[in-house]
């Protein structure tokens, strides 16, 4: 059974910062989702608020897991993880001083993914086979575009059944972006994940994902109910893909 | 034989106050004074470098807890010699009143001390970690616990030395020309045991990766479903407990007073940085370097260089391995 996600008029912010103001988007079971938008909009601040790590002002954040549906707004961090919600955060956030094995080991800390600890180690070192050869190096000291399969194959490693991406292609090579891009569809369809993206390279993130929305000043300023009505609107086309 | 005479006095006098171990072992070990072939000399070193590496041991054993605080979690505990201390004087309680082995006490300690390391967690991080200053503030922190911890034992123990009675203290073994106190073998046997222990829980265990994770990015050990807080609270709780044993074997070896732990902070931070911070085997390495140098010294010059000539050697070494011998560098 697929999960999804629902956020209703969420609110939040820093202080007196508001950064999220009523934002509502859903993330059908099955569904690869694309957040568009550039830097400062609240994309981040969505995710903090979807994984515990920053706590809404208003509105609600449900997730259907297997048919049970959980609010998640108030919840802690660990009580989320458990759930089977799973976050590669902005910037990758490795352990940079622990080897590419125990960085993934630790992916699998929470206690339903302990018993899968083999078999999750077998599945990312067979989808991305440069973390096998680098099982004993210290992540810090791998490429950007290494360090961002081993944020994946981290996130994996709790057996998620959401999985949400912040900004995998900052700091990466065009080429490097298209190529991990591109796993997360693979890792998708092998694993029957549910996807929600953030994602500032339009093009790059509209390449996998089934809809899309565009996020202005923390609200959805635009809905596309498929990757062509994105990528063929011309406000988007003008402002954000250059074209 | 003055030569020999000199070595028997070279291991208490790098263990401490040496005036006084003398006085507790005169007799007891008499000096058997058999020549058995081998160069004075030689025989000489290779006597004091045994003795040092059964002192390292000792200092590793002290050292582990602040490895643990200090290089895993970012806790300048300065305290944790007082708490080995404390330890010692617990054990010696137990000995005294009930006739427990010291060791037995020691480990039966591990619960309290545990406990004393959670609570003292909660403290210091509703004090200072979780608002954000904890460099400064934090050492203040501890070394006032430093002060309290000595005084709180002068009032409730006095500030006498203390001793424990247990059967490997006294008997020596002679292997070869090389001496093996008991008195030091035990003690280093165990720190041995306990660091290798605590060794297997940090790397082969998922509560163990985590402390080794948690100061490197909490956040990110929060994404991975567990708890930040939760994680050092436990593992400076272990660090902590691992000063009951420690105190166990400092009462072994040497008589303690309520300010003796002072003489260990310096050689215990230095051990922790010299043998790379959070590496196991990088601080036995370097306890050991740091026990066989100040055994040596003590044996060849005067124990009162020990320390300097030791401290002076520890300096370069990290000037050219700034990361210390065996730490995660980058």
């Amino acid at each position: 059974m697929a999960s999804s996600l629902a956020i209703d008029g969420l609110e939040a912010g820093y202080g007196t910062v508001r950064v999220l103001n009523g934002l509502s988007l859903t993330v059908g079971a099955g569904e690869t989702v694309a957040l568009l938008g550039t830097n400062g909009n609240g994309k981040s601040t969505l995710m903090k608020c979807i994984m515990g790590l920053a706590v809404p002002m208003a509105g609600s954040i449900r997730a259907e897991i297997d048919g049970v549906t959980h609010e998640l707004a108030g919840a802690r961090t660990e009580d989320i993880v458990s759930l089977g919600i799973a976050l590669v955060p902005e910037g990758r956030r490795l352990f940079p001083r622990l080897s590419v094995e125990e960085n993934l080991t630790l992916g699998a800390y929470r206690p339903a993914a302990r018993a899968g600890l083999r078999r999750g180690l077998e599945y990312c070192f067979e989808a991305f086979p440069r973390l096998a050869e680098r099982r004993r190096q210290l992540a810090g000291s791998m490429s950007g575009g290494e360090q961002q399969m081993l944020a994946l194959g981290r996130a994996l490693m709790s057996e998620p059944r959401i999985l949400l991406v912040d900004e995998p292609s900052v700091g990466l090579a065009p080429l490097l972006v298209k190529r991990t891009i591109e796993k997360i569809r693979e890792l998708k369809e092998s694993r029957n994940l549910t996807v929600l993206m953030a994602e500032q390279n339009f093009v790059q993130a509209l390449s996998i994902a089934d809809r899309g929305y565009v996020i202005v000043h923390g609200e959805i300023a635009f809905t596309g109910n498929s990757a062509a009505e994105l990528n063929d609107n011309e406000l988007i086309r003008k402002f954000y893909m250059g074209l | 034989m003055p030569i020999s005479a000199s070595f028997r006095r070279a291991i208490p006098a790098a263990s401490c106050s040496p005036a006084v171990v003398d006085k507790r072992s005169r007799g007891k070990r008499a000096w058997k004074g058999k020549p058995n072939g081998m160069d004075p000399l030689l025989e000489l070193l290779l006597n004091a470098v045994v003795a040092g590496l059964l002192l390292g041991a000792f200092y590793a054993a002290v050292a582990v807890g602040i490895a643990i605080a200090f290089g895993m979690l970012d806790i300048p505990n300065l305290a944790h010699p007082a708490f080995v201390v404390m330890g010692a004087f617990a054990v010696w309680l137990l000995n005294d009143a009930f006739g427990l082995d010291p060791i037995l006490a020691g480990i039966l300690c591990l619960p309290p001390f545990f406990l004393l390391g959670v609570l003292l967690y909660q403290a210091y991080y509703a004090c200072f970690e979780s608002r954000g200053d904890n460099a400064l503030q934090g050492l203040a922190f501890f070394f006032g616990i430093l002060f309290v911890t000595e005084v709180v034992l002068i009032l409730v123990i006095g500030a006498d030395y203390r001793t424990v009675a247990a059967p490997y203290i006294g008997p020596n073994w002679r292997i070869g020309g090389i001496d093996l106190p008991l008195r030091m073998l035990v003690p280093a046997l165990v720190s041995l045991l306990m660091i290798g222990g605590l060794h297997l829980l940090l790397t082969r265990s998922f509560i163990g990766r985590a402390i080794l994770a948690v100061s490197q990015d909490p956040l990110a050990l929060q994404l991975m479903g567990a708890s930040p807080v939760r994680t050092k609270r436990l593992a400076f709780g272990l660090s902590i407990a691992t000063a009951a044993i420690a105190g166990a074997l400092l009462i072994i070896i040497q008589p303690v007073e309520p300010s003796i732990g002072r003489e260990f902070i310096g050689r215990a931070f230095a051990v922790v940085v010299l043998g790379g911070m959070g590496s196991f085997v990088g601080m036995l390495m370097a306890a050991m370097v740091l026990g066989v140098t100040e055994s040596l010294v003590a044996t060849l010059f005067s124990p009162s260089w020990a320390p300097a000539i030791a401290f002076g050697f520890l300096l370069p070494t990290l000037a050219i391995r700034a990361g210390g011998l065996m730490g995660r560098k980058l």
